[in-house]
């Protein structure tokens, strides 16, 4: 998921930037999941107690509570901790490989898988039950899978599932002939497609689906919804839980709403969240500038909060002695990218001049630093399964070679100063100064660059077929911890380019190699061996330049002194993991 | 005066239509497909035009504006899919008179969104409107009563140096500094005046006392110089050479004259603050129309936007219709045909 398509499109995303993402993680590469500076606050350490009330701010208010329709990685965390067990979950940890490592939730195991990874069985575990004291039921589980199908109602949820499950697709549309147990049109295709026995459910794919349990753990798209609840559109913040809260009264968009203990959870069936607050009150339109003050000062309810507001620059210097113990700073799941447009870039050394005089350390820094960002060398996240530095440009100098770059620009026999025009996602004076620091260094290489900042339209011009920019910004985070979810999406030129579009794949690439491994990697019955596959390929796209890595983003934020049991999980895209954080009270 | 008011209403409804008309088209031929905001992550153009579809953005332009219109008048039903009706109706959104339209990011119809927030805007515009009045009026006598004098020149210099201050920076200096820093006043939080009148006052001081004074600042000025401007009529110096009482003179010759367009700016102010302090419920965290806007704003929530156009719209007609009205009780100089 693009950093700037956190939300549930990839438009609205330009300015929901900090707020939104997806699953997948990141880390410097340690083996704690984290970089920077403290691991959340001094009293991480703490022992572990039950009870106290827990304050959550954040800025932006909740678009949903609704599993099926969630797709932001604070949401998806959110709804996986509180209310919505799913068959598998990933466990609270901040270690790199267990984060990305499904254990059984609702389910007995992590999945039986058959047939050449196009089955796949779970069985339900005894004593699960909604906070109504009714069971979970394979129904329940089924009926929510049903409901990413009714894509006119449930709208903005991740719909995987629908080119995966047996089922199907009308000639005319390429969609399933069923469309969600609201019209119910093409029920029986998906009655078979899913089936329960007693409390086993098994799926049916039309294709391979090794990581089929990746994707159950780390969106909530796959949870039980209970049918009787279920008012389509109108359920957009009901919440009708079976994990260890349950919302006490409604949500109040904007400003929030408190969760309270779901007497019907037992720790007994749950092993993964260990629920320790009594009550957590979230608190929305806590503004950055505002929020950080009362963190800092720690006064009042503050010693129990955790934000998921960034300390704005402006405030660094405020964050020292005790104060910076309580911080975090770890490398969030996404990775920005700059991406040359393959249709008029056609010259590799006028890319590969790109790539070479490529500052990193100059748009970091005019970006905020070291705290905002670390310099990246593959488009994917370091959390993600099979990753590995791309070789191509791993070996480039962080501050780029302008004088390299104006020699290979060159030999390349092209008309100098070569024109480029960099279009990128602008309107803020940070970004224009970060852009214009890649412009610079581009400058001293023998490039005459445009700088062309666009706002609101910026994915309405970078997306549009035969656009006329050389070279945009791309953001890009895993929505699970699989390169599946990140190569196909960006550089599979079938699905993405159309006569009027070109999807995700901004830069129009296309190769009949790479499209012919995808297929290869989607083939596999085994993660393992796919991410080999999606290795090769990555470094076929850095050879020919289709993307330019730059930076990953880094969430640098505060906690109250208060807060136990912090860890930056990768898992949980690095937002306040609710299933291990308690309060000292 | 009954036939006037009848004819202002119908010239404000068809502002109204206008405005709406105006802003529909601003913002639904904007680059950005709402359809597409609603469509997820990976979303194919079959996707895409299937919720096209489903949200009736498939129209023409001028079909949908009919529809919008309809639904202020009458209401209407959201997705108004017959199918969908028949098979699952819990899953439709009714969306009574007067329908602001229905915002599909947020999954809730404009209205809904707007209901609890309009009292909280009204809130803060009316107890920052009382401030403001009370205080920059009473100020602008003083200055206009004391012209050249030292009061006269320190109030004239405040009110220049309050207004050269932007709202967010008083904001912020507030908050910061009275609430967080200095703690000599509660951390504002709004609550209904329903559930507590007392901490529905505390928490309005601050944002309120932020507002009045930007606004406050103009009034001293204005108020000074339409007093000083009536102090000068020629139906002053008669009044003074009947020999009427000074006291009376001020309040019910100079002061009333100079009000008439003192309460013109004032409708209008009032009226805007209505639809929403954009800078002010975001430096407090008030739950209010302004905020929502830039929410709306921030994520091309274009139904929503449209939504909070028109009610801002429909604030600043009606106040003007009342402030048109008034001129006729407040200055008998006015006849209203």
């Amino acid at each position: 998921m693009t950093k700037k398509t956190k939300s549930i499109s990839v438009i609205a995303a330009v300015v929901a930037a900090t707020t939104l993402a997806a699953c997948g993680g990141s880390s410097s590469g340690g083996s704690t999941g984290s970089s920077g500076s403290a691991s959340g606050g001094s009293a991480n350490n703490a022992s572990a107690s039950k009870g106290g009330t827990l304050y959550y701010t954040s800025n932006k208010p909740r678009q949903t509570w609704d599993p099926q329709r969630t797709y932001t990685g604070e949401g998806i965390s959110l709804e996986g901790r509180l209310f919505s067990r799913s068959l598998v979950q990933f466990p609270v940890t901040s270690d790199l490989k267990a984060s990305s490592t499904p254990i059984p939730d609702l389910a007995t195991n992590t999945g039986t898988k058959s047939n050449g990874a196009k089955t796949w069985s779970f069985t339900l575990k005894d004593g699960v039950k909604w906070q109504d004291g009714s069971p979970i039921t394979c129904a329940d589980v089924k009926y929510g899978t049903s409901r990413t199908f009714a894509t006119d109602v449930i709208t903005g949820g991740p719909n995987y599932i629908l080119s995966y499950l047996n089922i199907p697709t009308d000639k005319k549309t390429g969609l399933p002939v069923y469309n969600g147990p609201y019209k119910k049109a093409g029920q029986s295709y998906f009655d078979k497609a899913v089936t329960c026995s007693g409390k086993t459910i098994t799926y049916h794919f039309n294709k391979a689906w090794p990581d089929f349990n990746l994707y159950l753990a780390a969106l909530r798209a796959g949870d039980p919804y209970k049918q009787s609840q279920d008012k389509g559109n109108n359920s957009n913040y009901t919440v009708f839980s079976d994990g260890p809260y349950k919302l006490q009264g409604t949500w109040t968009k904007g400003q929030g709403g408190t969760f309270v203990r779901n007497p019907e959870w037992s720790s007994k069936t749950d092993n993964i969240r260990k629920a320790l607050p009594d009550k957590i009150v979230f608190q929305e339109g806590v503004t950055p500038e505002i929020g950080v003050q009362q963190m800092i000062s720690d006064s009042g309810t503050a010693a129990n909060t955790v934000t998921t507001n960034a300390i704005p620059p402006a405030s660094f210097s405020q964050i020292t002695g005790a104060v910076a113990k309580r911080t975090i700073n770890p490398q969030s799941p996404f990775t920005e990218y700059l991406v040359p447009n393959m249709l008029r870039l056609k010259n590799p050394k006028v890319r590969e001049a790109l790539a070479i005089a490529l500052d990193k350390n100059a748009y970091i820094q005019a970006g905020g630093g070291s705290k905002m960002y670390a310099p990246a060398y593959t488009v994917t996240a370091p959390g993600i399964l099979g990753f590995k530095k791309n070789a191509t440009f791993s070996g480039l100098p962080d501050s780029g070679d302008p004088a390299k770059a104006k020699a290979l620009l060159k030999s390349a026999g092209v008309k100098m100063p070569y024109p480029i025009n960099l279009t990128y996602p602008g309107g803020t004076p940070t970004s224009d100064k970060q852009f214009g620091a890649i412009a610079a260094a581009w400058g001293q290489a023998g490039f005459k660059v445009t700088l062309n900042g666009l706002t609101d339209t910026y994915y309405n011009v970078v997306q549009k077929a035969g656009s006329t920019w050389d070279v945009c910004w791309g953001s890009w985070g895993a929505d699970w911890p699989a390169m599946s979810t990140v190569i196909p999406p960006l550089f599979d030129s079938r699905p993405n380019l159309t006569p009027t579009t070109t999807g995700q794949d901004y830069g129009s690439y296309k190769s009949a190699a790479v499209n012919k491994l995808i297929d290869k990697a989607a083939a596999q019955t085994d993660v393992n061996a796919a991410a080999k596959i999606y290795d090769q390929i990555d470094a076929i796209l850095g050879q020919d330049y289709a993307y330019i890595p730059l930076a990953i983003d880094k969430f640098y934020r505060i906690n109250g002194s208060n807060i136990t049991g912090y860890v930056n999980n990768p898992a949980e895209a690095m937002y306040p993991d609710l299933g291990g954080i308690g309060v000292k009270h | 005066m009954f036939a006037y008011i009848i004819r202002r209403v119908f010239s404000g409804i068809i502002m109204l239509l206008l405005v709406s008309l105006v802003t529909f088209i601003l913002f639904f031929a904007s680059p950005v497909n709402p359809a597409r905001l609603s469509c997820g992550k990976i979303c194919s153009p079959a996707l895409i035009e299937q919720n096209s579809k489903a949200l009736g953005y498939d129209k023409p332009m001028i079909v949908q504006w009919g529809q919008f219109v309809k639904g202020i008048v009458a209401g209407r039903e959201f997705p108004e899919d017959a199918s969908l009706r028949k098979s699952a109706p819990e899953t439709i959104a009714t969306c009574p008179a007067p329908c602001l339209g229905y915002s599909p990011l947020n999954a809730e119809t404009v209205s809904s969104e707007l209901g609890p927030r309009i009292p909280v805007s009204a809130s803060l515009a009316l107890a920052a409107f009382v401030l403001w009045m009370v205080f920059g009026i009473s100020f602008g006598i003083i200055a206009a009563l004391r012209r050249g004098k030292f009061l006269d020149k320190l109030l004239v210099s405040a009110a220049l140096v309050a207004y050269a201050f932007p709202t967010f920076f008083i904001g912020l200096f507030i908050y910061q500094f009275i609430a967080l820093k200095w703690g000599l006043f509660p951390v504002p939080v709004y609550t209904p005046l329903t559930q507590d009148p007392l901490l529905w006052l505390q928490g309005l001081v601050l944002p309120a006392i932020t507002l009045a004074l930007v606004y406050l600042a103009g009034y001293v000025r204005l108020t000074r110089a339409f007093m000083l401007e009536s102090m000068g009529e020629d139906y002053l110096r008669t009044a003074k050479a009947k020999g009427l009482a000074p006291r009376k003179i001020l309040f019910k010759h100079t002061l009333r004259a100079a009000l008439t367009p003192i309460v013109t700016q004032a409708g209008l102010d009032l009226g805007l603050l209505l639809g929403g302090a954009i800078i002010t419920e975001q430096v407090f965290n008030y739950p209010g129309v302004g905020k929502l806007a830039v929410q709306a704003a921030t994520t091309y929530d274009l139904p929503t936007n449209v939504g909070i156009v028109i009610l801002i719209a429909s604030f600043v007609v009606v106040a003007n219709i009342i402030v048109d009205v008034l001129y006729g009780l407040i200055d008998p100089r006015v006849t209203l045909a």
